[in-house]
Formats: C-alpha cells, sequence, structure tokens
C-alpha cells in the first residue's frame, strides 16, 4: 500500500508532463482563435472593398449602363428599361458580381412612399431591387442617373432621373 | 562488476520524460508546418482575392485603355485558370509565393464570373503592369484585362499608325511600338513571320506557339497577343457566353420598350445569341461577326438599345 519513492517520482512526472502538453495545446488554440477571427476580419474587409470599388464601376457594366442609348456616351448612367429586364433574368446573374443583392433607389423627383418596381407598376414606382430581397448586411452606395424611354403623342423621348445605386454585402 | 551496471542503468523515469518529451516535441513541430502551411494558403488567397478587387477600377465606360501597376512584397506567382462551367464560365487565378526559396503550393482557387484575364499560363515577379480595353460585339460585352510581368517587355514591330499611337498614350514601361532594340524583348511582328509572335490583319489571326488565335477587333487581337493559347480560346468561349446573355437582354429590352412607347426595334439578337453560344473556337469569331455587323447596322435612330 506504502507509494514506494520511485512510483510517486513517476507519478509527478507524468502529472507534469500531462500539464505542460496541456498547456502548449491551450497556447496553440488561443494562437489559432486569434489567427482565424483575423481571418474573418481581413475576409470582410475584402468584402467591404469589393462593394466600394464595385458600386463605383457597377453602373458602366454592359448589364446596366446606358451605352449611347440616350444620346451620347454618359458615365454612371443605368438603362433603368434594361435593369427590369435584368430583374426578370436575376436567376441567371447570382453571384456575378460577387455582392449579395443590388438596389437602385430613384431620390429625385422624391415620392413619398417606398414602391418597389415590377413589371406591373413601373415606371410609377421608385425602386428597383435586382434580387426580390431587402439589401441585407453592409451597403455602399454611389450617385447616378436612370434613364428609360418615354413616349408622349406618339413621339419617343429620353426620361432621366437621379437615383443611387446600393451594392450590399455580408459580414463573414 | 556492480559500479559498471549502475553506470549504465537509466532510471524508467527518464526513459518515460524522453519516450512522451520526443512524442511532445514530434507533435509541436508537426502542428507548427502545419500552421505555417495553413498561413502560406490564406496569404495565397488573400493575395489572390484582393488582385481581383483591385480590378473593378478597370472596369470603364468608354472607348478607352486604363493602366495600373501592382507590386507585391514577395516575389510571386499569378496563375491564370478559366472554365465554361455555367452560364458565364469562370475566371479563376491561384497565386503562389516564394517561401525560403521554395515556390509555395497552391490549390485555392479565386474566381470570378465577370472578369476576363488574359495573360500567359502564369506571370512571375514582384511588379506587374495590369492594363484593360473595352471589347464591343456589337455592345459593349466587358473589359479584357491583360496581365504582364513588369520584367518582360514587348515589341510591336511594323504596327499600323492607330496601334503606335495606343501603345505610346498607354505608356505603360513594358510595351514598345517604336525602339525594339532590346534584344530581351519579345518582338510582335504584323509585317513578317520572324518573331516570337506574328500578327496577319488581313486574315486577323495571331500566331504564337505554332498555333493561330483568331481575333476581331483590337481588344481580341492584344488578348491574343499576351495569353495563353488555351487561355485565349476558353476566355473567348465566356465572351460568347456573355454576348448570348447580353442579346437575350436586349432582345427582351426591345419588346418591353415596344410595349410601353413607340419604339419597334426588329434587331436579329436571338440569331446573334444563336451564333454566339453555338461558337466552339476563336476560328468561329468571323462567322459570329457577320451576325455582329448586321446588328450594329441595325442599331440606329432615337430607340437605338444601347
Amino acid at each position: 500500500m506504502v507509494m514506494k519513492k520511485g512510483q510517486f517520482k513517476i507519478q509527478q512526472m507524468a502529472f507534469m508532463l500531462m500539464a505542460v502538453t496541456l498547456f502548449f495545446a491551450l497556447v496553440g488554440m488561443f494562437i489559432l482563435v486569434i489567427k482565424f477571427s483575423g481571418l474573418k476580419e481581413s475576409a470582410t474587409a475584402l468584402e467591404e472593398k469589393n462593394a466600394m470599388l464595385l458600386v463605383t464601376k457597377l453602373a458602366n457594366s454592359p448589364e446596366f449602363s446606358c451605352g449611347e442609348a440616350f444620346g451620347s456616351s454618359k458615365a454612371n448612367c443605368i438603362d433603368s428599361d434594361k435593369v427590369m429586364m435584368l430583374h426578370e433574368n436575376i436567376d441567371k446573374y447570382i453571384n456575378f458580381w460577387g455582392v449579395s443583392n443590388v438596389e437602385i433607389r430613384k431620390i429625385y423627383p422624391k415620392r413619398d412612399s417606398t414602391e418597389i418596381c415590377d413589371l406591373g407598376n413601373y415606371p410609377d414606382c421608385n425602386v428597383i431591387q435586382l434580387r426580390s430581397k431587402e439589401l441585407a448586411g453592409y451597403d455602399v452606395s454611389n450617385f447616378v442617373s436612370l434613364c428609360r424611354k418615354e413616349s408622349l403623342d406618339g413621339e419617343v423621348y429620353d426620361k432621366c432621373e437621379l437615383a443611387r445605386i446600393m451594392v450590399s454585402y455580408l459580414k463573414k | 562488476m556492480k559500479n559498471k551496471r549502475g553506470y549504465l542503468q537509466i532510471s524508467f523515469a527518464w526513459l518515460f520524460a524522453i519516450i512522451v518529451g520526443g512524442i511532445i516535441l514530434f507533435l509541436a513541430i508537426f502542428l507548427s508546418t502545419k500552421l505555417i502551411r495553413t498561413e502560406q494558403t490564406s496569404i495565397s488567397a488573400q493575395t489572390g482575392k484582393e488582385i481581383g478587387v483591385l480590378l473593378n477600377p478597370l472596369e470603364t465606360g468608354f472607348e478607352v485603355w486604363k493602366t495600373t501597376s501592382l507590386s507585391l512584397p514577395t516575389e510571386t506567382r499569378i496563375y491564370n485558370k478559366c472554365n465554361n462551367n455555367g452560364i458565364f464560365g469562370r475566371q479563376i487565378i491561384q497565386i503562389s509565393q516564394k517561401s525560403f526559396d521554395k515556390w509555395t503550393e497552391t490549390d485555392i482557387d479565386i474566381g470570378f464570373s465577370n472578369k476576363y484575364i488574359f495573360s500567359e499560363e502564369y506571370v512571375e515577379g514582384k511588379n506587374f503592369y495590369i492594363f484593360s480595353k473595352p471589347f464591343e460585339f456589337p455592345f459593349k460585352v466587358s473589359d479584357l484585362i491583360y496581365i504582364t510581368s513588369a520584367s518582360e517587355k514587348y515589341c510591336f514591330i511594323d504596327a499600323p499608325s492607330h496601334i503606335k499611337e495606343e501603345i505610346s498614350v498607354l505608356n505603360q514601361k513594358n510595351l514598345f511600338a517604336e525602339d525594339c532594340s532590346d534584344s530581351e524583348s519579345i518582338k510582335i511582328c504584323f509585317q513578317g513571320e520572324n518573331c516570337e509572335i506574328n500578327i496577319d490583319s488581313y486574315s486577323q489571326y495571331v500566331e504564337k506557339d505554332g498555333k493561330r488565335l483568331y481575333f476581331e477587333g483590337d481588344a481580341l487581337m492584344y488578348a491574343a497577343v499576351f495569353s495563353e493559347p488555351d487561355v485565349y480560346e476558353c476566355q473567348v468561349k465566356r465572351l460568347m457566353q456573355r454576348v448570348k446573355n447580353l442579346a437575350l437582354l436586349y432582345k427582351d429590352k426591345a419588346n418591353f420598350i415596344s410595349q410601353k412607347s413607340d419604339c419597334q426595334s426588329n434587331l436579329d439578337l436571338l440569331k446573334l445569341s444563336n451564333f454566339a453560344d453555338a461558337l466552339e473556337s476563336s476560328k468561329d469569331l468571323s462567322s459570329v461577326s457577320f451576325i455582329v455587323d448586321e446588328v450594329k447596322e441595325q442599331n440606329k435612330g432615337v430607340c437605338k438599345l444601347w
């Protein structure tokens, strides 16, 4: 029953070694947690940077831009007729720009209520949501002109309004 | 005899400590190596994504060139890959960086659906030049992005005047059109067949690595010059995938505005979409180009679609 001196030493050393291993394992886990939280932060920062750079140029991408349909080439001009058709075919464009949603909000002339555009109420509406859902996560925006073709007494003319294009991205 | 035995004897405590200590050391080294590899992979992925994000400002509005330089802290290889899967295909870049004089192995793909990068299979160095040019077919399809290493010089010999002018306006340090005395530069000939890259402007092809890469317009000509042939063919197919979908989008727009206004457009966009969809290789570009010219001619007047 009485423990010999040798046995006691082995037990002491085993406990010591277990404690040392546990200590290093904890330190390792701590480092990993810090590393991976840093990785998440940098992934979110990259998403934000992507959205910020994208929003300034998205209006010029062919799926949105006016081109020369409303006279000469205009920078930051969105063809709302084309965007409405893009909205109808948005399933093809999921993840195409790497952002979670794109919304175009008319800001002038101002309307009191928010009306989401669809083929039934267009152009008497003020928000075009590319994906039929609210902007989620964070968003960045840029001012654009929103142009379309109208006709009056059989004569076709161009109508442009002031709008904001908003790009949303999700936090990683 | 007794002394000798005592001298050689290792106590169980020592043996136990050596074995367990060895195991702990082995685990520590193994985990550190794993951690370093994970860190390298994460840096590669981060750099790849960052490069992709930095390419966003190269999206232009008009018929202009844009150039920018990219400097990385270590020697880097940017691998350019492409696939045609899905509706728009995918641009993939992989990053490998030099660490302890060895290239890190990478299998992390950074993918983009809306970018078209033209370069060799990989470009290597610390400094890179990136420039872009819009591709219209007949509407704007995308901005093509060309990546070259700052250490590689390209010299255009006997280039037509508009190309010479474009290169001089671009002012990119590794592109020359006038003085081609540097023996280390890659020669691109417009007349003659004794250069690394030969361009036949009449038949509209670029001959490179014994392969003919057909093009339509200057944007695709530069693409063929700076690209690895397989990358070029894949990207041309991806561009046609986008042409197909843009043509359908414009067709829908034409129907939509004809219902709400008096705009009637009779553009043969369905034909363009079908021809773009049927493209097998750059050799078929001329047949699509025929429809493109027709459609371009039809898109006039107050009801222009683009």
